[in-house]
């Protein structure tokens, strides 16, 4: 890729560093390996809802159903409970299934009836909310299904088994990104749609299979959401819509889409979780808190993300 | 009428595009109550001559004078104070507003700073009257059918009460009745004082309403004459004639007896029950004025477009391709006129742009081998003789020439049964021209049908085996490489009956 892009990325991981030592200096406690292995699990999350919408921004499209979908896979689990499942992987497979057939029927919408992604998947997220009142009636949700539990709790050599999954989906996404035609065929419809079509790329293949990425990436974020929490709720998934874009854009990639990597958007998503933990440290309100993040978004997004003209 | 002074006036106007002339000392003189024709091939400079006329551009050179004063810097707003009004031949009007807001946009009659919703209505209600045009004033333009549009147009254009009135093309899509209607206002406005330019194709609307004729071949003027005692033969030899040079390599034809590609009764939007055969190692002209299908039917074939056919067969399948990577797998190819929107990616890397087409077949599953991919870039560049840096740089730090060689070229690894070229040397260079030329014989030799759409009625004569002239969505004319003049193809596409003795 681009010198730039390089440069991007690079920009976005000094940011990290820089602001994980000024944090170590200045709070106490922040540099603490378990205080830094908390913020990483904390960031796998984003990180793994940002890996599907890396895909769908990197070939030109945008996913706003992911919210909708977390909180989807969080409520519909502790309700799919069997006596032959002892363990509870069926649940987990046939979730993610459901949810990687909602991101696949993004895909068909936005294919065969050419609706804008962004006007699609907004209405898909409305959809599926209004069926989780219809389910879930508005409360919460727990679960004990072990599965899940040591997906969120569970430790794999030491690891934390969050950022193992993180790592796992982190692994696949540069793969499929920058080692498949498909990646090739994202960057040449993200960069100019009509000329990608005219050059054969497989065009509605390949948004039909990053939109069902992109939904597979979302249940399994509300599935270790839902282990770290042991409960789901309507509203579990809300804040990873503005953070899965925003670890994508803070990650040097293109929100035009044709232009971006993966690598980016995990040095996004460790920032937005940091900058939200030291956020937590001001003493103020809520609300001022909440304005506080905006801004700095804005802030480094004006550093590093914004899209030159031309 | 002789003996009216000119109430715009060019001389000896001279403009460059990147220095290539486009018009070379060209003089005009628009004359009050006269029909001036402007006439010449398709790039010819027409336009650009429209657009120094109107103050669009700023020639390089020479001078325009306005009611015999000379204007040191005419602007499109100090054409449209002095009078002169255009009609383009691509319509610009705001779709969404209505029928009165887009008459009367920018010149809106106000009362105490308010639109005076009452005097527009009755004011653009005569104009559209006088032509004939019978639409609801608060009618969105959207929602007119084509030829209304154009009448909007023109109404648009009369509104402002204009001592110049410039045509570009303006009955391409009415229908007979609005033509009338249309002919019957320009006459009044003559008759009133007005002076008109009028360009057309339409050989016999230039012959029933024009007084004047200027005719423009390659940039310069080939003739500034009255219309009285000439015909369209003699006109159309004034707008052909160039000499080819050594630009093209000698004719030599390498058809071979086998189809590469049937078509019949092949119909999609711009294209109607088009035939069509081309054999192998056959060069198949395609040729005519632009926008009468030419380019619908290279798409269609291509799967770019919906179409329909009584059959359509080509790599061992008869039915119309489904979408375009549907064709590339039947064995077709397509490069696009408008390489910058439609071929190459520009931010994106030599070896990226030639690998795209062929990089499923070059990946093994799926997964990209790298290895083969440089192979495969490097060995193109080389044999296409791509010049302007290694394989990573981003194809838009190449010539335009450069370019159109990559787009060209990363169809190769392919090796297509059926190349349908677009235009395929528009905005190159000469050097890159002949290379382009050479190239696309060689393919041909190799026993790949090319199908070569071209506004250039010369390369159509040099290098096709034969040449199908479309006009209106339909071939007008099917001319073999002996028959395939200039003259004849000219001819062929305005639907000028040519004169058998030369």
């Amino acid at each position: 890729m681009s010198a730039l892009l390089r440069h991007r990325v690079t920009l976005g991981w000094l940011v990290v560093v820089a602001l994980w030592i000024a944090a170590g200096l200045l709070k106490p406690g922040f540099a603490r390996i378990g205080h830094l292995r908390y913020l990483l699990e904390l960031a796998s999350i984003t990180g793994i809802v940002a890996a599907g919408q890396t895909l769908v921004v990197i070939g030109g499209g945008i996913d706003l159903s992911v919210a909708a979908v977390i909180t989807f896979s969080a409520i519909i689990l502790p309700l799919l409970t069997f006596p032959f499942d002892p363990s509870g992987m069926a649940a987990v497979a046939m979730t993610l299934a459901i949810t990687t057939a909602i991101g696949g029927l993004n895909g068909i919408g936005v294919v065969l009836l050419r609706v804008h992604p962004l006007i699609l998947t907004l209405a898909t997220a409305t959809i599926l909310q209004g069926a989780l009142i219809l389910i879930a009636g508005g409360s919460a949700v727990s679960t004990v299904n072990p599965a899940v539990t040591f997906l969120g709790n569970g430790d794999l050599f030491g690891l934390p088994m969050t950022i193992v999954t993180w790592l796992l989906i982190a692994a696949v996404t540069l793969f499929v990104l920058h080692g498949t035609v498909l990646g090739s065929w994202l960057f040449a419809l993200g960069t100019n749609d009509r000329a990608a079509r005219l050059a054969g790329v497989g065009a509605g293949q390949a948004i039909l299979a990053v939109h069902a990425a992109s939904g597979f990436c979302a249940g399994l974020a509300g599935l270790l959401l839902l282990g770290m929490n042991r409960q789901g709720y309507v509203g579990i998934g809300e804040p990873y819509l503005l953070g899965s874009i925003a670890a994508v854009v803070l990650g040097g990639t293109s929100i035009l889409g044709g232009r971006g990597t993966y690598l980016g958007t995990i040095a996004g998503s460790i920032l937005l979780v940091t900058i939200t933990a030291l956020i937590t440290v001001v003493n103020a309100s809520p609300g001022w808190r909440a304005i506080l993040f905006g801004g700095l978004i804005l802030g480094l997004l004006l550093i590093s993300g914004r899209e030159r003209s031309g | 009428m002789s003996g009216t002074a000119p109430v715009l006036a060019a001389q000896g106007l001279v403009k460059r595009f990147f220095g290539n002339p486009v018009l070379n000392d060209v003089s005009i003189e628009i004359v009050p109550g006269r029909v001036h024709a402007l006439l010449g091939e398709n790039g010819a400079g027409k336009s650009t001559l429209v657009n120094l006329l109107s103050g669009v551009l700023a020639p390089d050179a020479g001078r325009l004078l306005v009611d015999r004063q000379p204007c040191a810097r005419l602007t499109p707003a100090l054409a449209r104070r002095h009078g002169i009004a255009v009609v383009q031949q691509e319509l610009s009007l705001a779709p969404h507003l209505s029928v009165v807001e887009n008459v009367a946009l920018g010149a809106v009659p106000t009362r105490h700073g308010l639109i005076d919703y009452g005097r527009l209505a009755v004011e653009v209600g005569r104009v559209l009257d006088r032509l004939g045009l019978d639409v609801a004033l608060d009618q969105p333009v959207e929602e007119l059918p084509l030829g209304k549009r154009q009448l909007v147009e023109i109404a648009k254009a009369l509104y402002r009460q204009p001592r110049v009135l410039i045509l570009d093309e303006p009955t391409s899509s009415l229908t007979a009745h609005e033509v009338q209607a249309l002919f019957k206002v320009l006459a009044e406005l003559r008759r009133q004082g007005t002076a008109l330019v009028y360009i057309s194709h339409r050989m016999n609307e230039v012959m029933h309403l024009c007084d004047w004729v200027t005719v423009l071949k390659d940039g310069t003027r080939t003739a500034d004459r009255t219309m009285v005692g000439i015909d369209p033969p003699a006109l159309v030899r004034l707008m052909v004639g160039r000499e080819p040079g050594d630009l093209f390599p000698p004719f030599r034809s390498t058809a071979r007896g086998e189809l590469a590609l049937e078509a019949r009764g092949l119909t999609a939007p711009g294209i109607q029950g088009v035939d069509l055969v081309v054999r192998q190692g056959e060069v198949l002209g395609i040729g005519g004025l632009l926008g009468q299908g030419q380019e619908e039917l290279l798409l269609a074939l291509y799967g770019a477009l919906d179409a329909q056919a009584e059959r359509l067969a080509t790599g061992g399948i008869d039915r119309p391709s489904r979408n375009p990577a549907d064709a590339i797998g039947r064995g077709l190819a397509y490069v696009p006129a408008d390489r910058k929107r439609e071929a190459v990616l520009l931010p994106l890397s030599i070896r990226f742009n030639l690998t795209l087409p062929g990089l499923r077949r070059l990946a093994r599953r799926g997964l990209r081998r790298f290895a083969q991919e440089a192979e495969v870039a490097r060995e193109l560049t080389t044999k296409l003789n791509v010049r302007g840096g290694g394989p990573e740089r981003a194809v838009q730090l190449l010539s335009g020439g450069n370019q159109q060689k990559v787009a060209l070229a990363r169809w190769l690894p392919l090796s297509p049964n059926v190349l349908l070229l677009n235009d395929p040397t528009r905005g190159v260079d000469v050097d890159t021209k002949r290379e382009i030329y050479l190239r696309l014989k060689g393919m041909a030799a190799d026993g790949m049908a090319v199908i070569l759409l071209s506004s250039d009625a010369l390369e159509l004569v040099h290098l096709c085996d034969r040449v199908l002239v479309f006009r209106d969505g339909r071939i007008a004319a099917d001319l073999a490489h002996r028959q395939a003049s200039e003259e004849a193809i000219v001819a062929a596409s305005l639907g000028v009956a040519r004169q058998e003795a030369a």
